[in-house]
């Protein structure tokens, strides 16, 4: 039989019988369109959180730390080996010190630390409250970030940290006389600093200032970090096996941007079951239609292998009957589904924008996914009209045609 | 000497085997079918006739014996090549059409060979040459429910037509259809075999198509009970001279179709004791005074016919007996149009004097026949008696006793050879003029 003539009969049902056909596609619709969705939510929360923690520039940079045992110190000769590299850009240090914090009469133990603002961008580093400092605060020798922990040490609560944003506080350095020795000397900071903004750092107790501003009150001659950022993706492993080799203790963020991805592959996959519950159950329907379609067409099936139809033929109109409804199911289901996402994106951040919060895209349609959708709804056609196909091209004609 | 079409030997056919409706639809069949033959596979319903047909149609796997096709055995192939048989060699009609509806007129006869391969343009062109050859090309993009039963089965003489066959099988086609188009749909077969030469094979219980065929397959109780050819029509079959002759069996299988070999030979016997006329005469007599009861002839012209000869196309009766059959026949059909009437005025009362004249007349057409007299008494009750049967009150036993019964208890008091005369005649009469609706 000739593909065209195929296609011709196994969609006679559109005709003789629209409103069970459509309905059997709809509810193939409804199944595909609820794992759509649900793994359409799972790429949208993916997405959000990935642009939350990731910048480009963060991800392609790795954070370099010296291990104590082979004696390598973090300096600017180390910066300059790095940036020697061909396949880095830019390695940004920054430098660290101990310090007492002064506020309103309160003194705390903290670390001061000192950067330039591409390490503050190759870190990462976001803001809870108040602002980041950004390239233009390079010369900016009046304000300072704070650690949250910081803010608990005085007392502030979390619901009060927007408030401390602009109090002013005071260092002391504590910087050990030479190199091993036990000696501290105490470097008094005559100077308020404004509170810029409040890292999201969990954990530490860490005050962030410029670099040029820390090197005018204390020499440096040894960093605690170097992030070192990478021209390309390609390349980062590279680099990050030849620090590791050098004896440097490396940290990337794309590892733990990896991390974040499998855990929401889990969410996906995890979404995507009830999804395909939804879908199975759809595919059961689907079946049992295929099924009492055979038995209303058995006569049919009778008279046409009287008149010539091979076996084969007549399981080829069956199959392609199931595969035509499952696969305009699928694409039903991808159209009700992606108009879903796509209606509730709209009025969540129509409401977002009522509340003056942030748009978001909590669902997402990646083009492959939906492509791969519509192929596995047509094989669920296919897998549902295959046993009703074969036991219509086993059936005895004659038996067939005697059927009412 | 030519080999035959179809041989199928010692075949058995049983349905549900080994369960506990088992059945046996065919024991021990044996049949030569030669190519362009026009045969006919004939019996009751349950004979086992459609089961041979479907056996030669590939869709019937015997249990025992071999079916050859062109030589080939169809059974011991795959059912994916037995496809081949089904779609290049033989093609079929069903006495329930099967059409498939959802499809037009042109699609179904185009079905077959969009199952060979073929392209739209060449089945178009195909299906519509065979759809105006069969005289339903007007109608071809219909669906088939929008036909009428005739159209149909026309249509699906087309479809078995289209892939070309040698072998057209025919279902009862014509089991579902009037009479008209029952005449349509056999003669394009008769024209299928001997214009295309094609080989028939026709399953029927209708003894009117018999004279289609060449050879008649009788069917009883699953087995073949016999073979008549037909001497109408030129054999096909290679017949060995003196093997089988032609005899009046032959001609009696055709008039009494469903009655054994042994019955016929009765029949036969019985004839010859009881009739001065053969089977031919009383065949040809049938037929004139046919005519004549439906007013083609008049009673000149069947009088005529009777005494030709048989030989210049006459029955042969003498003159005299002619004359007399003549007269017989056209006072009685008379006669039997007062029933008619009687019958007709019976449901309305105000008439009630005019049906009193009639049962008036019809007891003095009887007595009158049958040469009687009868007292005052007996009159009033034989008009009594007549009313009473015309109408249906009572029956023909009824009748007959009360023709015995005495005077004072509403009888005749005739003897039993004067009752018996009676009720004879007035039957004939009754079985004229009492229109009745039967199927034949």
């Amino acid at each position: 039989m000739r593909t065209q003539d195929l296609a011709q009969l196994s969609t006679r049902a559109f005709k003789t019988n629209p409103m069970r056909t459509w309905l059997t596609i709809l509810g193939m619709g409804v199944g595909t369109g609820a794992v759509v969705v649900l793994v359409g939510l799972g790429f949208g929360l993916q997405q959000i959180i990935l642009e939350q923690i990731v910048f480009g520039e963060t991800l392609l940079s790795l954070g370099v730390s010296a291990t104590g045992a082979q004696n390598l110190e973090l300096n600017s000769e180390t910066v300059a080996t790095f940036e020697a590299n061909e396949h880095v850009l830019d390695a940004a240090p920054l430098a660290r010190f101990p310090a007492l914090v002064t506020y309103k009469g309160l003194t705390g133990n903290l670390f001061v630390q000192g950067a330039e603002p591409p390490y503050i961008r190759y870190a990462g580093v976001v803001a809870s409250a108040g602002e980041v400092f950004t390239d233009e605060d390079l010369g900016n020798d009046t304000e300072i970030m704070l650690s949250p922990a910081v803010l608990k040490l005085f007392g502030i609560e979390d619901d009060k940290m927007t408030d401390f944003v602009g109090e002013k506080v005071k260092f002391r350095l504590l910087v050990p006389e030479s190199e091993g020795s036990d000696q501290i000397n105490e470097i008094f900071i005559d100077k308020e600093y404004t509170v810029k903004g409040i890292t999201k750092e969990e954990g530490v107790l860490n005050a962030l200032m410029m670099l040029p501003e820390l090197r005018s009150h204390v020499g440096i001659e040894e960093y605690e970090r170097i992030q070192v950022r990478v021209d390309s993706n390609e390349f980062l492993v590279t680099v990050e096996e030849e620090l590791i080799e050098a004896g440097y203790r490396v940290t990337a963020l794309s590892k733990t941007v990896e991390q974040a991805s499998k855990i929401f592959q889990g969410v996906q996959a995890v979404l995507a079951t009830f999804g395909g519950i939804a879908l199975l159950v759809s595919a059961i329907g689907m079946f049992n239609t295929m099924t009492v379609t055979l038995l209303e067409r058995t006569k049919e099936i009778g008279i046409m292998r009287t008149i010539g139809a091979a076996p084969k033929d007549i399981k080829w109109l069956f199959v392609s009957e199931s595969v035509i409804v499952g696969f305009l199911g699928g694409v039903s289901g991808i159209v009700m589904g992606v108009a879903l996402g796509v209606i509730v994106n709209f009025m969540l951040n129509v409401a977002a924008s009522q509340f003056g919060g942030e748009s978001v895209k909590l669902f997402s349609f990646p083009l492959g996914f939906l492509v791969f959708i519509a192929l596995f709804s047509a094989v669920v056609g296919y897998l549902t009209g295959i046993f009703p196909a074969k036991r219509a091209s086993t059936l005895n004609p004659l038996d067939a045609i005697r059927y009412e | 000497m030519a080999k035959p079409l179809i041989i199928c030997r010692d075949l058995d056919i049983i349905y549900n085997k080994g369960k506990s409706n088992e059945f046996k639809a065919l024991s021990g069949a044996s049949t030569d079918i030669y190519e362009g033959e026009y045969i006919i596979l004939f019996g009751a319903s349950g004979s086992g006739k459609s089961t041979l047909m479907y056996s030669i149609q590939g869709s019937l796997p015997p249990g025992n014996g071999t079916m050859l096709i062109g030589g080939e055995d169809i059974y011991a192939i795959s059912i994916e090549d037995r496809v081949y048989f089904q779609r290049y060699v033989m093609g079929i009609i069903f006495q329930q059409f099967n059409l498939i509806p959802s499809l037009t007129v042109l699609d179904n006869v185009a079905l077959p060979m969009i199952f060979a391969n073929k392209d739209k343009a060449t089945r178009n062109r195909r299906a519509q040459s065979l759809l105006d050859r069969f005289g339903v090309g007007a109608v071809s993009h219909k669906i088939t429910p929008m036909l009428s039963g005739g159209q149909q089965q026309r249509v699906s003489v087309a479809r078995s037509m289209v892939n070309d066959p040698k072998i057209l099988l025919a279902d009862e086609p014509t089991g579902n259809l009037d009479s008209v188009s029952t005449q349509q749909v056999m003669d394009k077969i008769d024209e299928i075999n001997t214009f295309d030469r094609r080989t028939v094979i026709m399953v029927s219980h209708n003894a009117a198509h018999l004279s289609y065929a060449h050879r008649v397959y009788y069917l009883k109780d699953g087995a073949i009970v016999r073979e008549v050819v037909n001497p109408q029509r030129k054999q096909i079959k290679p017949v060995k001279e003196g093997e089988t002759i032609v005899t009046e069996l032959e001609q009696l299988a055709r008039l009494f179709p469903y009655d054994s070999i042994e019955t016929l030979r009765v029949k036969s016997l019985v004839n010859f004791l009881t009739q001065d006329y053969t089977f031919d005469q009383l065949e040809r007599m049938e037929r004139t005074v046919k005519f004549f009861m439906n007013g083609k002839i008049d009673r000149d012209a069947l009088i005529k016919t009777l005494i030709l000869p048989y030989e210049r196309g006459g029955v042969g009766v003498p003159e005299r007996d002619a004359r007399r059959m003549a007269t017989t026949s056209s006072k009685m059909l008379n006669q039997a149009d007062d029933i008619r009437r009687f019958r007709k005025n019976h449901d309305q009362p105000h008439v009630f004097f005019d049906q009193h004249k009639l049962a008036e007349r019809l007891r003095d057409h009887l007595l009158k026949t049958n040469r009687m007299k009868l007292s005052q008494k007996q009159d009033a009750n034989l008009v009594e008696i007549i009313a009473d049967r015309v109408v249906g009150v009572s029956n023909e036993v009824t009748f007959h006793e009360r023709l015995e019964k005495g005077i004072t208890t509403g009888g005749l008091a005739l003897s039993e050879k004067e009752s018996d005369d009676v009720a004879r005649y007035f039957e004939k009469l009754i079985a004229q003029g009492v229109d009745v609706s039967y199927k034949s």
